[in-house]
């Protein structure tokens, strides 16, 4: 693996217009395909590596956030959308189209790290092949499946069965070095510290990890799939609660509601943004409080009363969402164009409610302070493990408290504003450990930071003006975006970066819908992190991801 | 000295029944025994499935069983049915008998060191079996055969996870078993006998007298340094936090005891129990002075046991509010901590005893 830093650094800062980097790119470009938010340049499927090369070298385009694949009458097509870890508004899409009959284009692997796994995913969903991948194998559907699934001649109605390939024999020679006396052990897919359901191939040479590699997949419901299916209007908006199943619902809701508002041009009203961003940070709070907990549990142990105290804590913000929203997990409480409903009558009660939280806050935060990070054998376990450093962060696309907790200074909300976060006051919560303390800590104070943005957006909710209370935009009962408008749009969620792509083809419903999950790029990492430690690392490294597998798998 | 001791418990029986042939003595001890084990299966019946659910509950805010009977007790029968009457499932390929025997040796092993303890006088019964002159080496020697069960059954279940678990138990045992039995010696070295009797009548001797009331020479008064040496490594011996690494689910899913369902499951946390009350009464045998405590000494036995209960409440406390360490790092603090502490305090103790004394 290449760890290329940017050769002019001073270069990466500078944000140039569309021409400016086609001319950058030359004769690499062979055609313009914009999108709706960023420039697309068409280059030659052999010409990957060059291109992303001298974007991420010479322009300073050092983040790989999704590649999306898909396959059209007369061609395939991935897309390499790039941005900037500075500034994330700074975006550039690289389009490779590849040839109907034999669609192979060259791996972008050795430039980001990260393009491994989502090269895999798009040659097993579409079929695209890409040349020099380094282990081009299927990552989310059985080894045994037949087609791929999102391409165009793919028969649904035809039954499989995935016959899985024989139990992973511990005792076959390919898990078996006789040299090195190693050991192969299954680490899932059932198993008290996956949290959920992931498989860990792990080879050990006594208590130390060798290697580690990730097998996802058990989860996978083909939610891009079911969103193709679905009208834009109504029909999508219940899936996003079902990729981070742990109550981040809202939060995954809005990265839906942001690429389908800005992809039909909807104006949201500022109420509703309001309340949007409200709800949204509970469910923050929420979700870090559960990855606080089980993080806990996997360090501590089973009768740990921290893991309760936390999802006790996690409850109350989960009553104030039941208040807001009617559910308790799957919410589908956004619409295009706004909120489905209004704050619940009374009105006082729910905000004296959400303050009461709010000042209760401080004080489990406290507690958790005293009970976790000031202990000293938790110091122990979890300084100094598990290390990230920023540069091999960026290589693997990792966002969120991950990156943050390496130091990449990089937070959605801030540097690619949406909803109301750009009126508020808070911090984004960075720490420079690169360990499993430091990502634990990063969650814990933005914990913190989302309970100040709540507090303020009570504030302004309960002085808002009664005629001014629009929850919703007007917006046609049938969206139909214009033909091939293609726009690739993300929100900080709880994990990270949760991005959507969307291609529309003039009808109801979306001709593609990429999900770009955080947890997918995060969990990448883990070998990474974990290489060369202890077994109880590897489960802190697993832990302070916070993966939830409905959302890598999707 | 104080007191004399009083009749072991099985010269009880035969006094009182006039029993005096061989066969007499020989179905006297057996009785006494079996007293005896009841009495300790009986703490294990009630802290497993009972009192360990209640007391997590209190640490982390929630109410636990409530609703079998009064105050949920009736859920000691559920559960014991319930474990009972699953279906014993033998894992292909594993190592048999050895993986049969694992689970009877490790309580048994815990049951054994009850043998030498002196547990106190209930009205004119002292609950004690017998009374050797190495006693105290023979307790250590019966806690210590748990490793070799912990051994047999993490290798014999065929599973990798219960063989980490294995190697781990011994790793653990060896770096902290060392530690606990030269903490120990200093309280032999003091007392100057090796018999259980001898050092609990040694610590009913008056240290000091605060404002009229008389603090005994309990050796955790005495030696605070070395009392807390020995909880700590007790705490290890008997795999509780921060040292439940053998079995630490969240990473070698239960380490040992992976493979084992029903009643196998029972007789490991039977034998986990009755350990843990067994390092309990070490720790009060060697350090709080054994059964004694204010009122008469017909009522020790209640003393005795509210220490031995105060000490499995003291591992639960620890389970619910310490995190557990990491292999490498416990037996870096095992070997390179513990053991030398252990040697300083035994050094220091055998010189101020031989200076004083």
């Amino acid at each position: 693996m290449s760890l290329e830093r940017p050769d002019t650094t001073d270069d990466a800062a500078i944000e140039r217009t569309p021409d400016e980097l086609e001319a950058l790119l030359g004769d690499l470009v062979v055609a313009r395909d914009d999108h709706l938010n960023a420039p697309g340049f068409v280059i030659r499927p052999d010409t990957v590596q060059e291109t992303l090369r001298t974007l991420k070298q010479q322009a300073g385009y050092d983040h790989l956030s999704v590649v999306s694949a898909q396959e059209y009458e007369n061609r395939y097509e991935s897309i390499y959308h790039l941005k900037k870890y500075d500034d994330p508004t700074q975006e550039v899409s690289v389009v490779v189209p590849a040839d109907k009959d034999d669609p192979v284009s060259e791996t972008a692997e050795p430039v980001f790290r990260t393009a491994d796994w989502h090269e895999r995913e798009a040659y097993d969903l579409i079929g695209v092949e890409y040349e020099g991948h380094p282990d081009l194998r299927r990552i989310l559907l059985p080894e045994t499946w037949q087609g791929h699934p999102l391409s165009m001649d793919y028969d649904k109605d035809r039954p499989q069965i995935a016959t899985l390939p024989e139990h992973a024999n511990p005792l076959e020679d390919h898990h078996r070095d006789e040299e090195s006396d190693t050991m192969f052990l299954n680490i899932g897919p059932h198993h008290p510290a996956t949290h959920g359901v992931l498989h860990l191939k792990t080879v050990l040479d006594g208590e130390q990890v060798i290697d580690v590699e990730p097998d996802i997949g058990y989860l996978h419901r083909s939610e891009e799939q079911m969103a193709q299916s679905g009208t834009y209007r109504h029909q999508i908006m219940p899936y996003p609660d079902r990729w981070d199943y742990i109550s981040a619902g809202l939060l995954n809701e809005w990265a839906y509601a942001r690429a389908a508002e800005d992809l039909a041009d909807i104006e949201v009203p500022e109420y509703a943004q309001v309340i949007r961003t409200m709800g949204a940070e509970m469910c923050r709070i929420a979700a870090h409080m559960l990855a606080l907990a089980t993080f806990a549990l996997d360090i501590n142990g089973d009768f740990t009363a921290t893991f309760m105290y936390a999802i006790n804590d996690r409850e109350r913000v989960q009553n104030l969402l039941e208040d807001l929203t009617g559910q308790r997990l799957m919410f589908n409480y956004f619409r295009l164009g706004g909120v489905v409903w209004d704050l619940p009558e009374d009105r006082e009660a729910f905000f004296s409610n959400t303050r009461d939280f709010l000042d209760q806050l401080p004080e489990s935060v406290e507690e958790y302070h005293n009970l976790i990070t000031s202990n000293e054998i938790f110091q122990m376990r979890t300084i100094d493990t598990g290390i990230l450093p920023p540069e091999v962060a960026k290589n693997y696309g990792a966002t969120g408290p991950v990156a943050r907790g390496s130091g990449v200074d990089y937070d959605l909300r801030r540097d690619d504003p949406y909803g109301y976060y750009d009126e508020l006051d808070w911090d984004v919560a960075t720490e420079d450990g690169c360990d499993n303390f430091s990502r634990l800590l990063v969650r814990m104070r933005e914990v913190e930071e989302s309970a100040k943005i709540i507090e303020q957006c009570v504030d302004l909710l309960e002085d808002w003006p009664e005629d001014e209370r629009n929850i919703q935009a007007n917006v046609p009962r049938t969206l139909r975006p214009d033909d091939d408008a293609e726009i690739y749009r993300a929100v900080e969620g709880a994990k990270g970066e949760l991005g959507i792509y969307i291609r529309s083809d003039g009808t109801d419903e979306p001709a593609r819908f990429k999900i770009r999950s955080p947890c997918f790029s995060n969990l990448q990492t883990l070998p990474e992190m974990a290489n060369g430690e202890y077994i109880p690392d590897v489960i802190a490294a697993l832990g302070s991801l916070d993966v939830v597998l409905g959302e890598v798998d999707r | 000295m104080g007191t004399a001791p009083a009749q072991l418990f099985p010269e009880f029986i035969v006094d009182t029944l006039g029993l005096d042939s061989v066969i007499g003595e020989v179905a006297a001890s057996l009785v006494a025994a079996f007293v005896v084990g009841n009495i300790i299966l009986a703490f294990t019946g009630v802290a497993g499935p009972w009192a360990k659910r209640k007391i997590t509950a209190a640490f982390t805010d929630r109410i636990a069983v409530d609703r079998i009977g009064p105050y949920g007790l009736l859920i000691i029968p559920a559960a014991a049915v319930q474990l009972l009457a699953k279906e014993l499932i033998v894992p292909e390929g594993v190592d048999r008998p050895s993986w049969d025997i694992a689970p009877i040796l490790l309580p048994a092993s815990a049951l054994l060191g009850f043998s030498v303890i002196p547990m106190g006088q209930i009205g004119p019964i002292n609950l004690h079996l017998a009374d050797p002159e190495v006693g105290f080496a023979l307790v250590f020697a019966f806690a210590s055969i748990a490793s070799v069960s912990l051994v047999m059954a993490g290798y014999a279940s065929s599973n990798k996870y219960s063989l980490l678990g294995g190697l781990r138990a011994v790793a653990q045992n060896l770096a902290y078993e060392i530690p606990l039995i030269v903490t120990a010696m200093s309280a032999v070295i003091f007392a100057g006998t090796l018999q259980m009797s001898g050092i609990v009548g040694a610590q009913t001797e008056t240290l000091v007298t605060i404002g009229g009331v008389a603090i005994p020479s309990w050796y955790a008064f005495v030696n605070p340094f070395a009392f807390v040496l020995f909880l700590t490594a007790n705490l290890a011996e008997i795999g509780r936090n921060p040292f439940d690494i053998p079995e630490a689910p969240t990473e070698i899913v239960g380490g040992y005891q992976t493979e084992y369902s029903t009643a196998y499951f029972v007789l490991f946390y039977l034998g986990e129990f009755v350990h843990i009350f067994l390092g309990g009464a070490i720790l009060a045998v060697t350090f709080l002075g054994g059964a004694s405590g204010p009122g008469p000494e017909s009522i020790g036995f209640i003393w005795f046991v509210v220490k031995i209960w105060g000490f499995f409440l003291f591992t639960q406390w620890a389970r619910a509010a310490i995190p557990r360490v990491r292999i490498d790092q416990l037996i870096e603090i095992g070997w390179k901590g513990m053991l030398v502490l252990s040697f300083a305090n035994l050094v220091l103790t055998a010189v101020i005893v031989g200076v004083i004394a």
